[in-house]
């Protein structure tokens, strides 16, 4: 799957990219053409790539080198449409041809700005010097072009007549005569410089593709300095040190609230998040999937320290997807992703991350299915993360973590539903009881709901 | 030669049509010629993608431009693939439009070519600067149909308005529509201070008050302006709005109180009619511009799509008259 696919499933991981800042269109399109990467040895091989560019973006950030480079990425225009065009030796028009000039002479100037650096052993760009002089042959050494009297013996005395003409404002049968010869002469040597360039395709295209590439790696290692974005290792689980969610972290410090990064380790099998409401069980569930999307899609990810295990593909049921165009409830909706999801788990490794299963029927019928879910994906080689509010779950999950959740007297300002964030524990414990936190009136009496309706319901509990 | 020097104490000029088959083209090319005798160093363009060799309402004949040895010009691909001329590629736009990427060339041997241009005037401020970066004394924006928007004094120093027969066959209504315009075009500018003060404002309506401090009235929408909870002219009768100016605002302000100063960016914010315009003033309502733009000429075509010839000599008269300024018959200008 593609990053401009993975962009419309998460939009935790659209955030990331809309943050990237590229140079040139054809880095973007590049970027959105990244495929989901499973092979650890592309993904290291990207990564060491990455991590050069940031080391040369340390050291060049406001030098001549890096200066230079990036004025050749904006000048870059992305020519797939004209290379095909080359490519299935259509004749190109002068425009077509001032573009490939433009390119050729780009790919020259951005050899030389980096030369001698690391980063040029790292993104070779291909020797573009003969179409440039083929589309220059008058040696004005710029990327200025039109048919230039030198292709063709015939064009220097017609345009010094046609010339004589226009300024006379002489006769205009005969102008018109001129400008169709004219005409007749450049789209010939249109037509002989296509043909010329034709074996040259593959460099165009390479120098084009080069160039976007190293748009793409800037791109990213810019985003990894600004975000301090780690490096991750490959194992055979996911661990995160002080893990991250960008979009979440930006929109708090807006608002000027805490945010707090979690640390947490998963193996394969089913690991269940329990805790209160408001804990940020869902935000770690989307945490957890844009990291690994980003970091198979060759980038750094938001923690301070991560390990990831490589999967086949994320697969998640978060949030309420009631799909009501299709007529169906929002239980219906959510089991048939969980079926879907069940059925990818059995002939490929996953990460599935399911917020709340089965929350929207009746609490017994529910945890009989939940119970079931997790023993299902318990025995996969998928990681599975599932958030439930269901108790005496722990004998069918191999793991259970709980968020430790509100705190009072964490922060010494007065509880209002404004800061309640203030009073809650992020952080992650191992859960040895079988039992789930019970916070829902606590969480609700601090949000000044009905008094009515919570002690009614403290009753309930006590009879 | 009238006018052509006034052009060139300017860095940037628009032409701009009433209405479409005002002579806006055969105006540039008078323009474009004068320019080239002088020795000026021209950059042109056009605003948005209009320049179908046939106009495509009317099917009379759309002229082309002339553009001489020198001048920088920029159109689209496919415009500049049927130019007529000579001329040397230096720069292709990223920006595509339906005709293709927009060009940049310069002239090497004199001949006629269509112009195209952005379609926005975010584009074509980027253009005009790319074209002064090419060292010409003057870029010129040819205007696209009853497109004000680039006389803006933000996008282009000077202008030139065309009108002609196609706004009205009859002469009296010619002059009355012309000079409705040309009112707008001169209403009287802020002190340069009032001007730094508001011209950062993005949006909204706004009180100014006897100290020039602006105060935002926290209304929206023009159409929430009955509803508006305090007074608008609590901090008394000057205001100031940020966006476009509609009869709505006019009638609601006459509506409101007598001798209210409305203060507008320019006059291509002003999408009002004249009666409207006369409610307003009636009341003691006066309009003003932070900034004004400078109007070089007026230029009158005499005939109409529709063949209608206007007596032109006539109907300068009665223009100058009535404007105060004098008023060119593009098609004698040429001769």
């Amino acid at each position: 799957m593609k990053i401009k696919e993975l962009i419309k499933q998460d939009p935790g991981f659209q955030y990331v990219i809309d943050n990237m800042e590229f140079m040139s269109s054809a880095g973007r399109r590049k970027t959105l053409n990244t495929e989901f990467c499973t092979d650890a040895s592309v993904l290291q091989a990207e990564w060491d790539r990455l991590e050069k560019a940031i080391q040369a973006i340390r050291e060049y950030k406001y030098k001549k080198p890096y200066i230079e480079l990036r004025h050749c990425l904006m000048q870059l225009h992305d020519l797939q449409g004209t290379l095909a065009n080359l490519a299935n030796h259509a004749t190109l028009n002068e425009v077509d041809l001032f573009e490939l000039k433009s390119l050729s002479l780009l790919a020259q100037t951005a050899t030389g700005a980096i030369a001698g650096l690391e980063l040029s052993r790292m993104l070779p760009l291909p020797n573009t010097s003969e179409v440039f002089s083929l589309l220059d042959p008058d040696h004005t050494g710029i990327a200025n072009f039109y048919i230039y009297d030198s292709y063709d013996d015939r064009l220097t005395p017609l345009r010094r007549e046609l010339s004589a003409l226009q300024t006379s404002e002489g006769d205009p049968i005969r102008i018109s005569e001129l400008l169709a010869q004219q005409n007749e002469i450049q789209n010939e040597v249109c037509s002989r410089l296509s043909d010329q360039l034709i074996p040259w395709t593959d460099t165009l295209v390479t120098a084009m593709e080069q160039l976007a590439y190293t748009d793409l790696l800037l791109a990213k290692a810019e985003l990894a300095i600004a975000w301090e974005l780690t490096r991750p290792e490959i194992g055979d689980h996911i661990e995160y040190t002080s893990l991250v969610n960008p979009r979440l972290k930006e929109r708090n410090e807006k608002a000027h609230l805490r945010y707090q990064p979690v640390d947490i380790a998963v193996r394969s099998g089913v690991c269940l998040i329990t805790g209160a409401n408001m804990a940020g069980k869902t935000v770690l569930l989307k945490s957890i999937g844009t990291a690994q999307t980003m970091a198979q899609c060759g980038m750094y990810v938001p923690a301070s320290k991560a390990v990831v295990k490589l999967v086949d593909g994320i697969v998640t049921s978060i949030g309420d997807e009631q799909d009501e165009m299709n007529g169906l409830s929002s239980y219906a909706a959510e089991i048939i992703k969980i079926s879907n999801i069940l059925d990818t788990c059995r002939s490929h490794d996953m990460l599935v991350l399911i917020d709340e299963p089965a929350r929207t029927t009746n609490p017994i019928e529910g945890k009989a299915l939940v119970q079931a879910i997790v023993t299902i994906l318990n025995t996969m080689n998928s990681i599975t993360l599932v958030t439930t509010h269901y108790s005496g779950l722990g004998s069918v999950a191999t793991r259970r973590l709980r968020v430790k959740g509100f705190v009072e007297g964490m922060s010494d300002v007065p509880l209002t539903p404004q800061n309640i964030n203030r009073f809650i524990d992020y952080s992650l414990t191992e859960d040895t009881s079988d039992d789930v936190p019970h916070e829902a009136l606590r969480i609700a009496s601090i949000l000044g709901c009905d008094q009515e309706m919570i002690s009614l319901a403290k009753d309930n509990i006590n009879h | 030669m009238p006018f052509v020097r006034d052009i060139l104490r300017h860095r940037s000029l628009s032409i701009v049509g009433m209405e479409k088959n005002t002579g806006k083209t055969v105006c540039l090319n008078y323009i474009l010629r004068r320019l080239n005798e002088l020795g000026a160093h021209v950059g042109v363009t056009s605003i948005g993608v209009d320049g179908e060799q046939v106009d495509s309402v009317f099917a009379t004949a759309k002229p082309e431009v002339t553009l001489y040895e020198g001048t920088h010009f920029i159109t689209s691909e496919q415009h500049y693939m049927k130019r007529q001329t000579v001329s040397v590629l230096e720069a292709v736009d990223s920006h595509r439009t339906a005709l293709g990427p927009l060009v940049t060339a310069r002239v090497l041997v004199r001949g006629k070519a269509l112009l195209s241009g952005a379609a926005t005037t975010g584009i074509l401020r980027r253009h005009i600067e790319q074209l002064s970066s090419r060292g010409v004394d003057i870029a010129i924006v040819d205007g696209a149909l009853s497109r004000l928007s680039l006389a803006s004094p933000t996008v282009t120093d000077a202008m030139i308005l065309a009108t002609g027969a196609a706004v009205s066959a009859n002469i009296k209504q010619l002059v009355s529509k012309t000079k409705f315009l040309y009112n707008l075009i001169l209403l009287d500018e802020t002190t340069p201070a009032l001007r730094d003060r508001l011209s950062g404002i993005p949006s909204g309506l706004w009180a100014v008050d006897s100290d020039g401090e602006p105060h935002d009235l926290g209304i929206a929408s023009v159409f929430l302006i009955d509803r508006a909870e305090k007074d608008i002219l609590r901090f008394g009768k000057t205001l100031f709005a940020s966006g476009a100016v509609s009869d709505r605002l006019l009638r609601v302000l006459a509506a409101k109180g007598r001798d209210i100063t409305l203060i507008t960016r320019d006059f291509t914010k002003l999408f009002i009619t004249p009666e409207a315009y006369m409610e307003f003033t009636r009341r003691g309502g006066r309009l003003m511009v932070l900034q004004r733009s400078r109007l070089i000429a007026i230029t009158l075509n005499p005939t109409s799509p529709q063949g209608f010839l206007l007596d032109s000599k006539s109907t300068c008269d009665a223009l100058s008259d009535a404007l105060q300024t004098p008023v060119y018959d593009v098609k004698k200008i040429t001769q």
